[in-house]
């Protein structure tokens, strides 16, 4: 069909959202809006979720961080902002989302907000909890390894 | 703003992780609601700029028990938080003036009325909104969630009666940023100023608890001064 005129074609915004999950959780694009779907259907219902429009247009995902870019409505931001924090799970793997900013074209949501890959994690052993642990660690961060499961720290944890 | 937090071992993540994702995500300062948690706060401060503040939740089966527990409690922690759920408890919670505030009151068979919201006012028990569920749950346990939130909601909005806000993360990755809290809240009814004063409201209580554990602190508006030995 031929593409509407410049002046009523809808308004975007472009949301840069991070992502950050267990680091052997399994997160895909499809499951991440799948999970915006329901979430927006849930909280929004179904007239408001299609209002908003969400629609997942950049997705990267590895090692327990990712980021996306959501696209929602211009005058509907809000409710996309309200509608990614209700995701707490994807693919049933427990998620944290921010916002990290919200822009008009993809290109400046990349470049303002998404900042990319952090350094990659490293499987290492740490002294947590009066012995000595398997851990993978990040940055200043670390998942240990517990027999009750992992346990989310920082080196100010490590003695 | 600040976020109430549980932590290793009641949590996933322990006492500065979560910090450093509070701090990350524009909050001033973060309340730990496990007592048993092992930190530093200096430490902590020191490395990812956020205030961080040793709080207690007492989890008592009855009245009775939460008395002795806030007994024992009060005089070491900057915030007592007792948590309500049942209507004796609830009950008991707000009539307690040594009570900072009183979480999820609605949660289980717990309910709340305009007794309860007045007695909160008179007492400067803070109620919380707990937004744990409208973030997490779905079906029929959210729906029973954002009912008790209204109802909560209007309570307070009637009777004026002080209030906070949380997520009661049990993670790090459970705590939503307060830009993304407004935005829910907005959607639920609230307004969003209301979700901001009750985000600062826990600055405020901690502010004025640590004022009166000062060695200055006579009473309030009575302080120390250069006439008193």
């Amino acid at each position: 069909m031929k593409h509407l005129p410049k002046h009523i074609r809808p308004r975007w915004r472009y949301l840069a959202v991070a992502i950050e999950a267990a680091p052997d959780a399994e997160i895909d694009r499809g499951g991440f809006q799948r999970a915006l779907w329901y979430a927006a259907g849930n909280l929004l219902g179904d007239a408001g979720s299609a209002d908003a429009d969400l629609t997942v247009f950049g997705f990267a995902y590895a090692d327990g961080i990712g980021e996306a870019i959501v696209r929602a409505r211009r005058e509907e931001t809000d409710a996309a902002r309200a509608a990614v924090a209700c995701i707490d799970r994807v693919d049933d793997q427990p998620v944290g989302l921010v916002v990290r900013g919200v822009s008009g074209t993809v290109r400046a949501c990349e470049e303002s907000y998404l900042r990319g890959r952090s350094p990659d994690s490293t499987e290492d052993s740490v002294a947590f909890a009066d012995d000595q642990r398997p851990a993978i660690r990040r940055d200043d961060v670390a998942e240990i390894s517990l027999p009750e499961g992992f346990v989310a720290a920082t080196e100010l944890d490590f003695h | 703003m600040y976020e109430a937090v549980a932590a290793y071992p009641a949590g996933d993540s322990t006492v500065s992780r979560q910090a450093r994702t509070a701090a990350d995500y524009g909050y001033d300062g973060c309340v730990v609601r496990t007592r048993e948690a092992e930190f530093d706060a200096d430490a902590i401060s020191d490395r990812y700029g956020i205030d961080v503040v040793g709080g207690i939740e007492v989890d008592a089966a009855d009245p009775e028990s939460a008395a002795g527990a806030v007994g024992n409690h009060r005089p070491e922690c900057p915030l007592l938080l007792v948590r309500g759920g049942t209507d004796a408890l609830n009950r008991y919670a707000v009539e307690t003036d040594r009570v900072d505030v009183v979480t999820r009151p609605m949660a289980g068979d717990g309910d709340f009325n305009h007794v309860l919201a007045r007695a909160a006012a008179t007492h400067n028990v803070h109620v919380e909104f707990h937004f744990g569920p409208v973030l997490r749950a779905s079906g029929g346990p959210r729906v029973q969630a954002l009912q008790g939130l209204r109802k909560l909601r209007e309570l307070v909005e009637e009777y004026d009666a002080p209030f906070v806000v949380s997520v009661n993360a049990d993670s790090h990755r459970q705590l939503r940023a307060p830009r993304e809290l407004r935005a829910v809240g907005e959607q639920i009814g609230f307004t969003a100023d209301q979700i901001t004063a009750g985000l600062e409201a826990w600055g405020a209580i901690v502010a004025r608890n640590r004022e009166r554990a000062a060695d200055r602190f006579i009473e309030p508006g009575v302080w120390r001064g250069r006439y008193e030995p």
